[in-house]
Formats: structure tokens, C-alpha cells, sequence
């Protein structure tokens, strides 16, 4: 049973399994502390600040799905990749469709009577 | 020749290696599904951690240095299990016990973490029904929470199932399902720790 996991098509036969544990527990928890360090010494404008973390969680979602998950372009684990593809297909349209309907509720707002007839004695509103 | 019970240095006959792998594949599409359950969690929080909900007066309450000590307690807990699946391939019975053992406890610490938290903020007044921020923080966190749960139920009874039958093919599959499953819940909680503890104190 040595190569029980890569025979069923978990891990890749090129990978270094223990090398991968240790760098992807690693990176991730540099990763990690930095995240930590620059909320706590907010070093940048809020906008920046965000952008940054969001992009060290991204890169170690990554970094563990490779390191962690294993998963890579061998035979094994695309039919895996292909179907995470899916998956952040539908994450992406869910989250980002919610997020844009909820956030632009104002603007998408029929106006109250009084306006409505201000509008429509003004030409120059439309 | 297909059985359950080879024993360890057996090898695999290609057949079987094809079964197993398609039930490593049909996992891989329920933590699929998973994942846009937890997506629409998400989307949920970040709709509703605005100040008309509640939100703004509330991510004072958070504590991130306890919150990261969380974090680390998990990321190792996944490094652990990692390390019982190279036991596995080493054959060594008593490495994958041992290991899967710290995994166990390690679990154990951040779903006991996470519950005081819960507790301290349900005591402090600020419980899951008293905003629309409140309801949806417990819910995403809460969420996950009862995933890691459900995972150490899972991981006691693969425990007894090593403990009774070794190496088998049925207990290496199932570590092998069991692994995929708890890095997964790793990657979520990377975005619970970013989105929901970290942004959360800033944005």
C-alpha cells in the first residue's frame, strides 16, 4: 500500500509529499502572521489595506490547495481542478451578484411621489 | 482479485485503484458544494456587517490576537493530519495514530476556542438575535464550526477504525477522504479569518 495515495490519484507522483507539507504549513503561517501584523499596525489607507490582505488569503488558499490538497495538472487531480473551476464560477456570479444587487439599492429605488412630480413638471430632470 | 482488507505492501490491482479513485472524486464534489454553501454564508456577512445592521458599533468586541491563536491552532491541526497520511504511506500504524491523535486534539482546542468565544459574546449581550450583523457572524462562523465538529466525530471513529483494522485499503481510503476534508475546512476558515476577524477591524 506505498503508493495507495498516489495510485488512487490524490497525490501527484512527481511531488515530494513531505517537502509539500512542510513548505505549505510554513508559507501559510507567514502568511498568516502577516495578515495579523498589518491589521494591528495598519501601516496603509483602508482601501490599500484591504486589497492587501484580501490578495495574502487568496495566495494562501493557493498555496494550501497546492501544498495541502495537492492538487496539480496531473491526470489524477484535473478532472478535481476542472470542477473547482466550476465551483468558483458559481461563487464568483453568487458573491459578487449579491454584493452588487445589495450595494446599488438606491440607485435602483423608484422616487417617492413628490419627487415623481417634480421630476415630471422638469424637463430638465430627465 | 478485489478485497477490502489488504494488507499493508500489498499493492493495488488497477481496478481497484480506478473505484478509489472515483470515490476520491465524488468527495471532491461534495467539499465542492460545501464550498457554495459557505459562499452564500459569506455573501450573506457581507451584506449584512454594515452599520444599518448592527456591524460598525461591533468589531470593537472581537479579540484578533485570540482570534489568531485560533488560526494557528487549526493551520497546525491540518499540518498534523498531513503528517498522518505520510505515516500511512510509511506504513507505520503507530505514527498515523499518534498523529491523527494531535490532529484530534488540536480540533478539539479550536472548537473549544470557538464556543468560549461564542459564550463571551452571547454573555456581553451581543447574541446571535440582537442584529442582522450578529445573525449572520454566528451563522458563518457557526457554520464552520459545527464542519469541524462533525470532522472530530469522523476522526474518533477513523481513529477506532486504524486502532482495530491497521492499514487497510478501507482505512487508507477513508484517512485519505478524511485528509481532504479537514484541509478543506482549513481554506474556508482562511477567508473567515481574513474577511470576517482581520477586514473586520478596519473596514
Amino acid at each position: 500500500m506505498k503508493n495507495y495515495f498516489q495510485d488512487i490519484g490524490l497525490w501527484p507522483r512527481s511531488h515530494n509529499i513531505a517537502y509539500a507539507y512542510v513548505l505549505g504549513f510554513v508559507l501559510s503561517l507567514a502568511l498568516t502572521l502577516s495578515a495579523y501584523s498589518l491589521a494591528t499596525e495598519n501601516p496603509l489607507p483602508q482601501q490599500e489595506l484591504a486589497l492587501v490582505v484580501a490578495l495574502l488569503a487568496l495566495v494562501q488558499c493557493a498555496v494550501q490547495l497546492y501544498c495541502f490538497m495537492h492538487l496539480g495538472r496531473e491526470a489524477g487531480s484535473r478532472a478535481r481542478l476542472f470542477i473547482l473551476g466550476c465551483a468558483i464560477l458559481i461563487v464568483g456570479i453568487l458573491v459578487g451578484g449579491s454584493l452588487w444587487i445589495m450595494f446599488s439599492l438606491n440607485g435602483r429605488m423608484a422616487p417617492d411621489p413628490a419627487q415623481m412630480e417634480q421630476y415630471m413638471n422638469n424637463e430638465d430632470a430627465f | 482479485m478485489s478485497t477490502e482488507h489488504i494488507m499493508p505492501g500489498e499493492t493495488l490491482s488497477v481496478d481497484d485503484a480506478h473505484k478509489d479513485s472515483t470515490v476520491v472524486f465524488g468527495f471532491w464534489m461534495y467539499l465542492m458544494t460545501d464550498l457554495v454553501l459557505f459562499a452564500a454564508l459569506f455573501a450573506v456577512f457581507a451584506v449584512l456587517r454594515g452599520p444599518e445592521f448592527g456591524g460598525s458599533d461591533i468589531r470593537n468586541i472581537f479579540s484578533l490576537p485570540y482570534v489568531l491563536i485560533e488560526t494557528i491552532v487549526l493551520l497546525s491541526s491540518s499540518f498534523t493530519c498531513g503528517l498522518a497520511m505520510l505515516a500511512a504511506r510509511d506504513a507505520s500504524v503507530r505514527g498515523v495514530f499518534a498523529w491523527l491523535l494531535t490532529t484530534l486534539v488540536l480540533g478539539a482546542v479550536f472548537v473549544g476556542m470557538e464556543i468560549s468565544e461564542f459564550n463571551d459574546l452571547i454573555a456581553q449581550g451581543y447574541g446571535p438575535s440582537k442584529n442582522g450583523f450578529l445573525s449572520s457572524y454566528f451563522t458563518l462562523v457557526g457554520t464552520h464550526g459545527t464542519h469541524v465538529t462533525i470532522g472530530l466525530l469522523w476522526l474518533i471513529a477513523l481513529m477506532v477504525a486504524v486502532a482495530k483494522r491497521g492499514l487497510s485499503r478501507s482505512t487508507m481510503r477513508k484517512l485519505a477522504l478524511f485528509s481532504m476534508f479537514w484541509h478543506f475546512l482549513d481554506i474556508v476558515w482562511i477567508f473567515i479569518f481574513t474577511i470576517v476577524y482581520v477586514m473586520g477591524g478596519f473596514v
